[in-house]
């Protein structure tokens, strides 16, 4: 039992880290019609200024909140710069574009921190001691503590999308930009927001994820590859799905490698492919995708 | 006219790249008037709408309320009191009947609580289905709802583009009687562009007959349904 509780509190923890580069990519998504390729790497990018700030003095809670609008910025400028002109040029070439950004950001954390690992303090109490007991199980207080994240995290994502008016907006471009754009929404600038509010997200789940995996240029390769899973998984345009779809893979992980022996961690992605297939077989959109109901 | 019209449109090309698909446009929209410009598929209709609104690049003028709008982006044009029911209906079919009207008072500075009310009264089938998604609507309900979302801007001019496409006589019936109520009631002007051509006329203030780009008729509604030419044309009679 003591195990049990154990495994599902990493599972949902390295499952709410998942389920927020899922969002993040969900968020891209539902306004542009792009899979950001470069997601993970600004999440890398940003972990790495997080440990630069933290060197320099400051609070880790107030470095990841600096890093977030690093992210913000960069994500923003990404859409901005280099997406929209070329969508309007030849849709498809978008794509190679954004592969284009991940290695340019993969190079430039490189050039600038080099290639060394380096650790990442936490930012809730991570000492030996620093655990809480559930059910008899000792839980570290730095696992729920991200699982809080997620919960506060999707909390101020709800109150953004459904009581403010930019909200409101990012819904209406997801759904119509010629309607948005005919009723006075200007649709680049709701772009530019959604876009730098992924990266801000993308750059909190590297750094929530950085202290345990350690701080290297390829810290979100992983993740990024496991977060797109659960988008497709939940269906990509449903928050509500990459959450779902995050955490998941995130309980897929802890439990397979607890309790199935002939089953190791390598053997993860194979068996994501495995649940993804069996899924989208049965619901192409993914479990909440939306099967859009519409009369012509 | 043109010096007190709400809307004067002068000398407008618009296209698609290279395309030229309107040549040099002149109309004039009065202070609460329903013009119709006539016109069959492909004529520029649409091309119109969206020149006017600001959607696709234009060259000529555009004044409207006496200010030159010809450079004006979309949403300027939507605050300056110039809104659009698309061709289609453009509703936002994944958003509830109220989330759209409140799209449609994105523009609008304070709250648009009593605008709400007012919309939801003139159309109680929308007040019935606010929390409803706007792609389950029927085809007459969310060509109502474009409508209802359109005056949440509170604008002067509506255009409307093809307002009867696709829906049943009765319903079109119904649809055209809340246009003209308002002009008649609410002191609104309206561009409506049509192929309808019977039911469109007898609405009309004023008409112009748009072919392949180009203005070739103008006339009072009743002039124009009189005419045999757009009798032949517009409503397939053979004299
Ligand atoms: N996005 C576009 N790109 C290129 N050409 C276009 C585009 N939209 C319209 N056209 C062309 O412009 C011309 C006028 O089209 P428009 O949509 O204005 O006609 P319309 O009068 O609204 O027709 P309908 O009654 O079918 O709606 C057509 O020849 C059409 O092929
Ligand atoms: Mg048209």
């Amino acid at each position: 039992m003591s195990l049990f509780i154990e495994r599902l509190v990493n599972g949902l923890a390295d499952g709410s880290i998942y389920a927020l580069l899922a969002l993040a990519l969900v968020v891209v998504f539902r306004s542009t019609g792009q899979l950001n390729f470069a997601q993970g790497e600004i999440g890398t990018l940003g972990a790495f200024v997080v440990s630069t700030l933290t060197l320099s003095g400051l609070p880790v809670w107030l470095s990841i909140l600096l890093a977030m609008f690093v992210g913000f910025v960069i994500s923003a400028g990404v859409e901005r710069v280099v997406v929209r002109p070329i969508e309007h040029r030849n849709p498809g070439a978008v794509i190679v574009a954004l592969i284009g950004v991940f290695l340019a950001v993969n190079q430039l954390v490189a050039m600038f921190w080099g290639v060394d690992a380096r650790g990442l303090p936490n930012v809730f109490p991570d000492q030996a001691d620093d655990f809480v007991t559930i059910l008899g199980a000792p839980v570290r207080i730095a696992r729920l503590g991200v699982i809080g994240v997620l919960i506060v995290v999707l909390l101020l994502l709800w109150l953004m999308f459904n009581k403010t008016k930019i909200g409101l907006a990012m819904r209406a471009v997801a759904n119509n930009q010629e309607s948005s754009n005919l009723v006075g929404i200007r649709v680049g600038t709701i772009l530019v927001v959604g876009w730098g509010l992924a990266g801000a997200i993308g750059v909190l789940a590297a750094a929530l994820l950085a202290p345990s995996a350690g701080l290297t240029g390829t810290l979100m390769l992983g993740p990024f590859l496991l977060a797109s899973v659960a988008a497709v998984l939940g269906g990509l345009d449903s928050p509500v799905g990459a959450v779902v779809g995050g955490l998941i893979i995130g309980l897929t992980e802890a439990f397979m490698v607890g309790y199935v022996d002939f089953l190791g961690a390598d053997m993860l992605f194979p068996v994501m492919l495995v649940i993804l297939l069996v899924v989208l077989l049965l619901r192409p959109s993914g479990l909440f995708g939306s099967e859009r109901v519409e009369r012509v | 006219m043109s010096g007190d019209a709400l809307l004067a449109v002068t000398g407008l090309t618009a296209g698609y790249g290279p395309v030229e698909v309107l040549h040099g446009l002149d109309f004039t929209v009065g202070e609460g008037e329903i013009v119709v410009i006539l016109g069959a598929n492909g004529a520029g209709k649409t091309t119109t709408m969206r020149a006017v609104s600001g959607m696709i690049p234009r060259h000529g003028t555009v004044e409207f309320g006496g200010v030159d709008i010809s450079g004006a982006k979309p949403d300027a044009i939507v605050r300056a009191g110039v809104s659009q029911v698309p061709q289609g209906r453009g509703t936002f079919t994944d958003l509830t009947v109220e989330d759209n009207l409140e799209c449609g008072g994105y523009t609008v500075k304070g709250s648009i609580a009593e605008d709400l009310e007012r919309w939801y009264g003139v159309f109680p089938r929308l007040a019935e289905r606010r929390d409803q998604k706007a792609g389950s609507l029927s085809g007459g309900e969310q060509q109502m709802l474009a409508v209802a979302r359109a005056m949440m801007s509170r604008p002067k001019l509506l255009l409307c583009d093809e307002p009867s496409l696709g829906l049943a006589p009765l319903i079109t019936k119904e649809l055209f009687k809340v246009l003209g109520n308002l002009r008649d009631e609410h002191g609104m002007s309206l561009l409506i562009v049509e192929q309808n051509a019977g039911m469109s006329l007898a609405l009309a203030d004023r008409a112009y007959v748009l072919e392949t780009g180009s203005i070739v008729a103008t006339g009072t509604g009743d002039e124009l349904l009189a005419d045999d030419t757009i009798k032949e044309a517009y409503l397939g009679v053979v004299n």
